[in-house]
């Protein structure tokens, strides 16, 4: 009898057990495999983010300039036939990218009459040059230069047009094209004779051209213009019209054949002048690999901006 | 079981997307130690040399602007008055009307300032034109007209046996060609090709070909500045010929009693014409 009330307990507890196991086993593996997928989500998600930013970074390339203010003369009065040039004032320049290279102390850039001179200087590598009774090491290299570009900017302000911001959308697109037309004829506000309205409901804004000039002048000397709707005046924005396009333009990569930078200058107890004579001489020998040289500057003290200029090779 | 072999994959997936992750990063950190002018696509090459100019570090402008110019319309009925001292044209303009003597009556006219647009600021992005391509490598001593050389290229570039396509835009560019396909397809193809062995007028030439990198204008600041040294002078009847009323306004506007100066140019645009005034940099 004992015997078999202990048969009893082993059973009952193997059964209540084993089920709970199990449960538990299969939670934990849920869990495994949720938290892997989140990662891999995530993981995802930033890939497909450095993706895009690499390739919009590759895509475009951004040139940021200051035009410097100079002070302006009185050319001419020309009478084009093209009527079009009366319709607007325009501004028109040249961009050219300067291309400099920032000599670092212990520098120095020595441009030879010829290329093949430079690009054997270069291939030799290394150069011991007797600076005062001292060997000095030289390592000779290309020249990194950076990426130029030059265009010409054409920018037209229209003589009879108006830029309309911050038109309201009460009415149907019909009905405010009619109120801006009624409103910026009115001479009273410095308005003219309406040849078109160019209305966009979605930006809320409009192009109005006069019929003719002077008129978009006399609009603008005021930032705002009172536009008359629904019994109700409201002051919308006025600004010129501007076109503006590049034209000619041209990006290119600067390269330096004749000019050949020096480095392992660093330390050397001679001024300037001497170690530029003591270059000169040094590269301007056969024997050394050198030829005839044009130009040496050192940078022994402080760095300076060298400035590359093209050189005269014409197309035709 | 099919639990674990579910996790299998999924860490699988998950090391192929962390070796992903690193090779891009690792990317992204050259793109950023490369040189901050390096341009990210193919250009021409354009020989550059040192001959001696320096400047003190940080006194070098990135770019330099030439050939300014500016142009304003000017009505009919008016006259612009260009004098040598500034102060002539802020003496002027402080009284907007003026009254010019002529032998029986007198004209009144009215002064204003000429506001000239400037650009102050531009901002420029580069992208590479899917039509578009750039012909680079001519060689020096080249004898043809500009027209002539396009004419050539045209020819080429526009033979199906040479790769080419119907040409739609050429433009000749300081030193190489850029032209422009109706088939983009054909202008991706040529620059794959890259190198071609061109017939140009006694010489045969080896020409390259790279995607032609446009630019657009992103921001572009304008501002309004006064022309310093003229007014224009406006509302003037058609009452004289143009000589004689040149005349009669140069001599009234000379005159420092009439609150003038000493007159440097003087245009006239009749009534029923039109005028162009055009200003361009005292520097250039």
């Amino acid at each position: 009898m004992f015997q078999g009330v202990m048969d009893n307990n082993v059973r009952q507890a193997y059964e209540e057990c084993s089920p709970e196991k199990d449960i538990m086993r299969g939670e934990q593996s849920k869990g495994l495999l949720h938290e892997i997928m989140r990662e891999n989500s995530k993981l995802d998600e930033e890939i497909k983010k450095l993706e895009a930013e690499l390739q919009s970074n590759a895509r475009e390339f951004q040139i940021k300039e200051n035009v410097p203010e100079r002070k302006l003369k009185f050319t001419s009065v020309e009478r084009p036939e093209d009527g079009d040039h009366f319709s607007n004032s325009s501004c028109s320049f040249q961009v050219n990218s300067q291309i400099l290279y920032e000599v670092q102390r212990g520098q120095a850039l020595i441009t030879f009459e010829k290329e093949e001179v430079a690009q054997n200087v270069i291939s030799m590598g290394t150069h011991v040059v007797q600076m005062e009774g001292t060997s000095v090491k030289v390592s000779a290299h290309p020249v990194p230069l950076s990426t130029g570009v030059r265009f010409q900017v054409h920018v037209d302000i229209s003589k009879m047009k108006i830029n309309v911001t911050g038109i309201p959308d009460e009415l149907s697109e019909e009905q405010t094209r009619d109120k801006l037309e009624l409103s910026f004829y009115k001479s009273k506000n410095g308005g003219g004779e309406v040849e078109s309205v160019d209305y966009d409901r979605k930006s809320r804004s409009a192009v109005i051209t006069f019929v003719v000039a002077g008129v978009a002048d006399k609009i603008l000397k005021k930032k705002t213009y009172p536009l008359y709707m629904n019994q109700k005046w409201y002051n919308v924005t006025v600004s010129p019209f501007i076109e503006r396009r590049l034209e000619k333009y041209q990006v290119f990569s600067a390269v330096s054949k004749k000019t050949v930078l020096l480095t392992g200058l660093d330390g050397i107890r001679v001024d300037e002048e001497t170690g530029e004579d003591l270059l000169n001489i040094h590269f301007q020998r056969k024997n050394n690999g050198g030829g005839e040289v044009e130009v040496v500057k050192c940078s022994l003290d402080q760095s300076f901006i060298a400035c590359f200029e093209e050189e005269a090779r014409g197309t035709t | 079981d099919s639990t674990t072999l579910e996790s299998s994959g999924l860490q699988e997936e998950q090391s192929r997307l962390k070796t992903r992750l690193q090779e891009l990063q690792q990317l992204k950190r050259e793109r950023i130690d490369a040189p901050r002018d390096k341009i990210p696509f193919p250009v021409p090459e354009v020989p550059v040399v040192f001959q001696g100019l320096t400047k003190q570090s940080g006194q070098a402008p990135k770019s330099l602007v030439s050939n300014l110019k500016i142009c304003c319309p000017l009505p009919g009925g008016s006259a612009l008055i260009t004098f040598d001292d500034p102060k002539v044209v802020e003496r002027l303009l402080q009284q907007k009307e003026h009254k010019v003597d002529i032998e029986d009556c007198r004209l009144r006219v009215q002064i204003q300032p000429l506001e000239l647009p400037m650009v102050t600021n531009i901002q420029v992005s580069s992208q590479p034109d899917s039509h578009r391509v750039l012909v680079s490598g001519f060689p020096t001593g080249l004898r043809l007209s500009e027209e002539e050389l396009l004419d050539k290229l045209e020819i080429f570039f526009g033979k199906a046996k040479n790769g080419g396509g119907d040409v739609e835009t050429r433009e000749m560019l300081q030193g190489t060609v850029m032209l422009g396909f109706a088939n983009e397809e054909v202008a991706q193809h040529l620059c794959q090709i890259g190198q071609f062995r061109v017939p140009l007028g006694r010489q045969q030439v080896l020409l390259r070909v790279s995607p032609y990198v446009s630019g657009e204008i992103q921001e572009a600041e304008i501002k309004f500045q006064q022309a310093p040294h003229s007014v224009l002078v406006t509302n003037i009847p058609d009452v004289l010929d143009v000589q004689e009323l040149h005349d009669i306004l140069e001599i009234h506007f000379q005159k420092p009693t009439r609150g003038g100066g000493e007159v440097e140019a003087l245009a006239v645009v009749p009534v029923g014409q039109q005028g162009l005034a055009v200003f361009t940099s005292e520097s250039s």
